[in-house]
């Protein structure tokens, strides 16, 4: 049975760069730095192409900021195989309220079968668009999809994927990644997962994956089409660096030591 | 598998000066055969190369050069990780972005090719050795070769199901290729048989591809001596059936694999042909003693490859030694340098630590421009070829006069400057914990494969000066006096610009004196004294690229706020302009003055007289 899958592709700051908050504590210093789609999200769109090279279907991706993220939906999202992409032009701030009322309404248009979505964004490490969105749908979610082989076996190389549809095409199977271990459930479809760094290796956008990806379709919509108000509901108060950390000190012996982590660090 | 770490480093915002700002690639992009591209697509594909360099090919550079490869069971075991990094290099398809489209390639200018190949090459030189050749091979098939042998052949090397090598040098038989004793017998059938032993095979055998495709050079029986008796064959280590599919093994034999200064991930071998009277090969097209001319076909992009890789190799030990020299403190600042307790500062503070940091930031932006230069005129040339002949052959001029400029400066430069990387880093540079010595142990090679670098100045001296009656040459130095006529008096490069003008003036002097010498008695000076020549013409040719990126930099930089990161940049290419005019155009005279003393010591001396020893 055909899979139409629904993957994300969030547009963040590259760990790679230093990142710096303003000098009036509203935010980060964005001159300069690099930008590159969110690694959950390409693990996420990985996932969504071996289902559809497995099963057939179409992969849609969407992302969610100002005409810069066009870049990212290019490149790397269609470029590695997605089929089409959604632009939801929208400049300014949002929460995660906000993000997961626009893919809601996107789903009720596209009918998606399975939502795929990074399990957090590596720029703000909020991780709750998912499940916000499978409880605004009321469908079933499958959260940290991981899955059992190591990301050197076989199963990995043979580019299986670890979401396994079953047999009438009614459900999915997902390995999910839980404290000390991990837990299989059964999802009904449509149902929302988010990815786990496990999950995948994902390919690299190929040279002619990126040339065919300009003339893949991008539709641009914006958050009032969709009828979301993003105003957003949490307010950033300040952002800081967190405190550097002081000098440590010397204690004379194993007393002292327990002493303090005790009484002062009361870790003990 | 223990992979190592990426040490590879490239300069992002730099490569997207010189493709899109210096030498625009949207004059190219999109017209003509580059159809379909733009700088959208170029920027994406350079992003995602370096991408896949760092995270791939980067990784298994130390580990190629610490494991090296081996023999086992008659066949070479390449490095743990090249054989998946192969099928990823050509499932990303980065090897073939300038694959004409025909072979499944993508067509891509020149410019855009040289950049990607900068990155293969600078994060893991010996593994781009392998697909590297291969598509060198392709090439000569694709062009030289019978519709059935680029059928049958050049798409699988194209796309990396087979390898390729060139089978030139044997025992006796190095830059004195004529020499060559590898014979072909012809079969009734039309095929020939191969005999010899040919030497320093990149690539001889390896264990990433199903086949491997040898172009052999081998005289045919009864053919003359010397050069133009040479033919070209191709002689795969397997025999390929009528399918297409690989049939039984060829009577091709891995004799040995060398244990080398550098590059070691890359199989350096002896291969012995027709060792049981049955090797069997195909002649590369249909006609006899062709092979010197369709050898060179390989060699003249093999030789801007070369040139490729020593600025890449280059580039990435700046940009190691400029890290290290941020992060590592030493000595107070020179300021308070008598202030036993001044703190302790990091060594990019020293003044003479930031000399060798200019010199080689400098030197590899201006080896990456000449580079790019040449590309340009590639580019311009394939775009103009059949709809305007003269301006054409300016162009196709402009590549020949400046291969051995890329190769041999190029290659020269990047053994220096890893050199001077090290002395960045101190003792630690000296150490296999950081990546420069094995970049500079890596580097020495390119002045000596693919034509050593008395070769390429003789190329110069001998063919391209006078190469169309002069024009190309001509045509160089007249596009430097347009240049310098243009920024005469330039605020910021006006001194320099003078420079650039008694430099140009040098080189023609003794571009001179080579047509007098060649005439006279004197034509002993003529190779004691081409290296020089090409020295001369690189630096002055460096200085030129660089003083056009300076002076486009200069004017962009005027428009931006002081905290703009760009503005930073644009000024570095200022610094890195005014420090190579200053510090090294100078020398252009200096070589022109040595030359014309005219001196014979190193011929005239008996060989008795070296040394008593």
């Amino acid at each position: 049975m055909p899979l139409k899958i629904l993957v994300t592709a969030k547009r963040v700051e590259d760990s790679e760069s230093k990142i710096k908050v303003n000098p009036a504590g509203t935010g980060i210093v964005l001159e300069g730095l690099k930008f590159k789609i969110n690694p959950f999200d390409e693990i996420a769109i990985e996932e969504a192409l071996r289902l559809t090279a497995k099963h057939g279907g179409e992969v849609v991706v969407v992302s969610i900021g100002g005409k810069e993220v066009v870049e990212q939906l290019r490149s790397p999202a269609l470029a590695m195989g997605a089929n089409r992409a959604i632009w939801v032009n929208h400049v300014g701030p949002m929460d995660q309220l906000g993000i997961a009322a626009c893919l809601q309404k996107i789903c009720e248009k596209e009918k998606p079968d399975l939502c795929i979505l990074g399990k957090q964004a590596i720029d703000d490490d909020q991780g709750q668009v998912g499940s916000y969105l499978a409880e605004a749908l009321g469908w079933s979610q499958a959260t940290f999809a991981s899955k059992e082989e190591s990301l050197e076996s076989e199963a990995e190389k043979s580019k299986a994927p670890a979401i396994k549809l079953s047999a009438d095409g009614k459900s999915v199977t997902v390995v999910r990644e839980v404290d000390g271990g991990l837990q299989t459930i059964e999802a009904t479809l449509p149902a929302v997962a988010t990815t786990e760094l496990r999950l995948n290796q994902p390919r690299y956008a190929s040279l002619p994956g990126i040339m065919k990806a300009k003339t893949k379709p991008l539709e641009e919509v914006t958050p009032a089409s969709l009828g979301v108000d993003m105003t957003p509901h949490i307010t950033v108060v300040k952002m800081t660096h967190p405190p550097a950390r002081k000098a440590g000190i010397k204690v004379a012996d194993v007393p002292a030591l327990m002493d303090k982590l005790k009484n002062e660090a009361r870790a003990i | 598998m223990a992979a190592g770490i990426n040490r590879y480093k490239a300069d992002l915002r730099e490569l997207f000066f010189v493709l899109f700002e210096q030498f625009p690639f949207s004059e190219v992009a999109g017209k003509g055969p580059f159809d379909g591209w733009d700088d959208e697509t170029a920027k994406a594909i350079i992003k995602e190369s370096y991408r896949f360099a760092t995270e791939v090919l980067g990784p298994l550079n130390a580990v190629g050069d610490r494991e090296g490869c081996k023999v086992v069971d008659g066949g070479v075991k390449t490095p743990t990780g090249f054989k998946d990094a192969w099928k990823q290099l050509y499932e990303a398809g980065l090897k073939q972005i300038a694959v004409p489209r025909e072979f499944g390639g993508q067509g891509a200018p020149t410019s855009l090719y040289v950049l990607i190949e900068e990155i293969t090459c600078g994060s893991n030189t010996a593994f781009n050795m392998y697909p590297g050749l291969a598509w060198g091979a392709a090439e000569v098939i694709a062009e030289c070769a019978t519709e059935a042998q680029k059928k049958k052949f050049a798409e699988k090397m194209f796309n990396g199901v087979w390898a390729g090598t060139m089978c030139l040098t044997e025992p006796h038989a190095g830059s004195d290729v004529g020499s060559a004793a590898t014979r072909a017998f012809k079969q009734p059938d039309g095929t020939y048989k191969i005999k010899g032993t040919k030497i320093y095979i990149s690539g001889g055998d390896q264990d990433l591809t199903e086949n491997i495709v040898h172009l052999v050079l081998a005289r045919v029986e009864g053919a003359p001596a010397g050069t133009k008796g040479l033919s070209l064959f191709i002689v795969p280590k397997h025999r390929v059936n009528a399918d297409g599919s690989v049939g039984p093994r060829n009577d091709v034999a891995l004799a040995s694999i060398e244990h080398k200064m550098g590059i070691n991930g890359s199989a350096t071998c002896v291969l012995n042909f027709g060792e049981n009277d049955d090797c069997f090969g195909e002649l590369v097209g249909t006609v006899e003693h062709q092979g010197m001319p369709q050898m060179f076909r390989m060699m003249n992009g093999a030789r801007i490859a070369v040139g490729i890789q020593g600025l890449a190799v280059a580039s990435s030990a700046y940009l190691n030694a400029l890290d290290y020299a941020k992060d590592r403190k030493q000595g107070a600042s020179f300021k308070n340098w008598k202030d036993p307790n001044a703190p302790r500062v990091a060594i990019i503070e020293h003044p003479d630590v930031r000399r060798m940091l200019l010199e080689l930031k400098a030197t590899v932006e201006g080896l990456r421009a000449l580079v790019m230069k040449l590309a340009n005129h590639r580019d311009h040339y394939h775009l103009l070829a059949g709809k305007d002949d003269d301006k054409a052959a300016y162009h196709l001029g402009q590549v020949d006069l400046l291969t051995p400029l890329v190769k041999a400066y190029g290659s020269d430069e990047a053994y220096r400057l890893c050199g001077t990387a090290i002395q960045v880093y101190g003792g630690a540079g000296f150490l296999k914990d950081w990546p420069v010595e094995q970049y500079a142990r890596d580097a020495k090679i390119f002045s000596i494969y693919e034509g050593t670098n008395h070769i390429q100045a003789m190329d110069l001296v001998g063919r391209k000066l006078g190469q169309n009656g002069g024009a190309n040459f001509q045509a160089f130095m007249g596009d430097v006096a347009a240049f310098i006529e243009k920024h005469k008096g330039h605020p910021v490069f006006g001194k320099e610009i003078e420079l650039l003008g008694s430099a140009s003036e040098a080189v023609v002097t003794l571009a001179m004196g080579f047509m007098g010498w060649s005439q006279t008695e004197k034509v002993g000076l003529v190779p004691l004294t081409a290296n020089r020549f090409l020295l001369a013409m690189s630096q002055l040719a460096v200085a030129f690229v660089l003083l056009d990126a300076g002076v486009l930099a200069d004017k962009k930089r005027g428009a931006l706020s002081a905290t703009d990161p760009d503005r930073a940049f644009y000024e570095g290419k200022v610094h890195s302009a005014h420090w190579y005019a200053r510090n090294v155009l100078p020398q252009v005279e200096n070589h022109v003055k040595i030359a014309m003393i005219e001196d014979e010591t190193p011929t005239t001396i008996s060989d008795a007289a070296f040394a008593s020893a």
